[in-house]
């Protein structure tokens, strides 16, 4: 304790020379970084949000400045544009509730699980993010196919006589994206349930509130910081995700990033490829900063409710 | 202790959350080891054929190079940036940190797909055709933020007295550094390292926009002989990338610690 004191003085005469210094090399070190993010995917990022402002003309890749808001409107007063990005909002909703649930459910269960059980339990959950999407899907279709292992149960057992038609569906996308998004709510809704004091649930216990009581109202609300940020993750994901819809989804189960495949690379309508871009993105930060808004106001009055 | 967890019908939904993320991968394992060229579950007869198939597939092999070596080489450029990164955010004070932590992490925030389309469009206007230069470009966006993520998971435990008893015994910036902290900081490198490697080489948004007919990568040779064929050997070179990928996870869970790399700090 003494030779700290003794050493506070002399790193404290140099300071404001040192504090520069110090600030030039943290800034030197961040630098290249800076460099690589801000060239591959900043300026390219801007760059196609303004493409989107060019009138669309296909096989022309330049971007002009003569901008426009044509694409925009095209989009806009198009049934069918709007019907596929109102699919691909029910999509994305549908997959992120059902990940929250199970997410949560998974959360508590290796939250509670005994010390040496967890590794194993969350490299079985972590596992779908660790294997390639392409070959996920295939275990989909293995499982979901007309042959697969759900059908050639089923009739084995006798409870059908003909395979049910499970794949190319909208059903078929959600559990295939559930499967490839519940990693994404179970780890952050894991880190904030260690964060709470193991007392506090045992306090609600003594107090007399049932099982389910405290799970919904104790752990749950203080994991809620968790489950915000997974919920965030895993809808904006599900709003771009491209191959899962592709291989698993019907005729009609079309996404938005399935038109924005097509502008750029069959129809090679880069400009209006860039708006569905810009629409996507633009939806998916709406409805995350509604998300975390609601979030934000519940939080309030259950800490006016305390 | 009476405690939800313990109850039966939790105890049920958690099991069936199991079987539901294991059973697709199981399925392709299982499937890969069929005789019948008919896919069919479960499998009637058994053999290793597909394997030598798959590995017969010059698609597939040359796929597999394309992405081990994007792979690698993306990640050999990105570990040296993320390290000093990382150590530059870890000493810092600046009131620009936030704003850097925003922009460190923008790669993993903006969807695969938009990073690639935005690459396919600004290096088609700086004429850059080669698709192994946009591939490792396009990659290096890939690792570059889980190697910051992990190092600085990693710095975060060190002990400052450490930092601060070498400086106070004379070490220099570069002796602390390297003699202090990047060995201490040395598993969490790795791990980034080889899990970047991973997402790299199983990665299909980003790619998409940025192979072109004769440099593709491995998932994306698959996912296209999906499209037009459905036999087992596209079961026995995902068994091959699943095997790989296990034995990768667990040494890096053993060394490090999964949860860490994707809850963040």
């Amino acid at each position: 304790m003494s030779s700290v004191l003794a050493i506070k003085p002399l790193s404290n005469t140099p300071a404001s020379t040192r504090r520069v210094r110090h600030v030039d090399k943290s800034t030197f070190l961040v630098l290249p970084a800076c460099i690589v993010i801000a060239a591959a995917l900043l300026i390219p990022l801007a760059n196609v949000l303004l493409l989107s402002l060019n009138r669309s003309q296909p096989g022309v890749i330049e971007l002009s400045s003569n901008f426009t808001l044509a694409n925009y409107t095209r989009f806009l007063w198009s049934p069918f544009y709007m019907r596929v990005l109102g699919k691909t909002v029910y999509i994305a909703a549908m997959t992120t509730t059902l990940c929250t649930v199970f997410g949560a459910i998974l959360a508590m269960a290796i939250w509670r699980a005994p010390q040496h059980l967890r590794g194993v339990i969350v490299i079985v959950v972590i596992s779908p993010l660790l294997v390639s999407i392409v070959t996920r899907t295939f275990g989909w279709m293995i499982v979901l196919g007309d042959n697969g292992l759900i059908n050639s149960t089923l009739m084995s057992l006798g409870v059908i006589n003909e395979p049910l038609r499970l794949m190319f569906t909208d059903g078929a996308v959600i559990v295939g994206l559930l499967h490839v998004f519940l990693p994404l709510m179970v780890l952050p809704i894991l880190t904030a349930l260690d964060r709470i004091d193991p007392n506090v649930p045992q306090a609600a216990n003594t107090l007399g509130a049932s099982r389910f009581t405290t799970a919904t109202e104790v752990v749950l609300p203080l994991a809620a910081p968790g489950l915000v940020s997974g919920i965030t993750i895993v809808f904006s994901l599900s709003m771009s995700s491209y191959i899962t819809p592709a291989l698993m989804g019907g005729p009609d189960s079309g996404m938005i990033t399935t038109l924005i495949y097509q502008q750029f690379v069959v129809t090679f309508n880069w400009q209006f490829g860039a708006t569905l871009v810009a629409i996507l993105l633009a939806v998916s930060l709406v409805l995350v900063a509604v998300i975390l808004f609601e979030f934000a106001r519940r939080t309030r009055k259950w800490m006016v409710r305390q | 202790m009476t405690d939800i967890v313990q109850g039966y019908s939790f105890r049920i939904v958690v099991w069936a959350l199991y079987i539901f993320l294991l059973a697709p991968l199981v399925c392709v394992v299982i499937v890969s080891f069929n005789y019948e060229p008919v896919q069919s579950f479960p499998p009637s007869a058994w053999s290793l054929r597909w394997y030598g198939e798959a590995l017969r597939n010059s698609n597939f092999v040359n796929g597999a190079f394309v992405s081990a070596w994007v792979a690698l080489g993306a990640t050999l450029i990105a570990t040296p940036i993320g390290v000093m990164a990382a150590l530059g955010l870890w000493s810092s004070s600046s009131r620009f940190k936030p704003a850097l932590e925003a922009l460190f992490i923008a790669p993993i925030i903006v969807p695969g797909l938009v990073t690639g389309i935005s690459l396919l469009v600004a290096l088609s206007a700086v004429e850059m055709r080669a698709a192994p230069v946009k591939l490792l470009i396009g990659h290096v966006l890939i690792v570059l933020p889980y190697v910051i993520r992990t190092t600085l998971a990693s710095l975060a435990q060190i002990n400052p007295s450490l930092k601060e008893a070498a400086e106070t015994l004379g070490a220099s910036y570069r002796q602390t550094l390297f003699e202090i902290i990047l060995p201490l900081v040395r598993p969490g490198i790795v791990a980034g390292m080889i899990f970047g490697f991973i997402l790299s080489f199983d990665d299909v948004n980003v790619s998409l926009f940025l192979v072109d007919a004769r440099t593709t990568t491995l998932p994306i040779s698959v996912m296209s002989y999906l499209q037009y064929s459905f036999d087992p050997s596209v079961a026995a070179i995902s068994s091959l990338m699943i095997a790989m990928t296990f034995v990768i996870t667990l040494v890096l869970e053993r060394m490090f610690g999964l949860k860490r790399l994707f809850a963040g700090h």
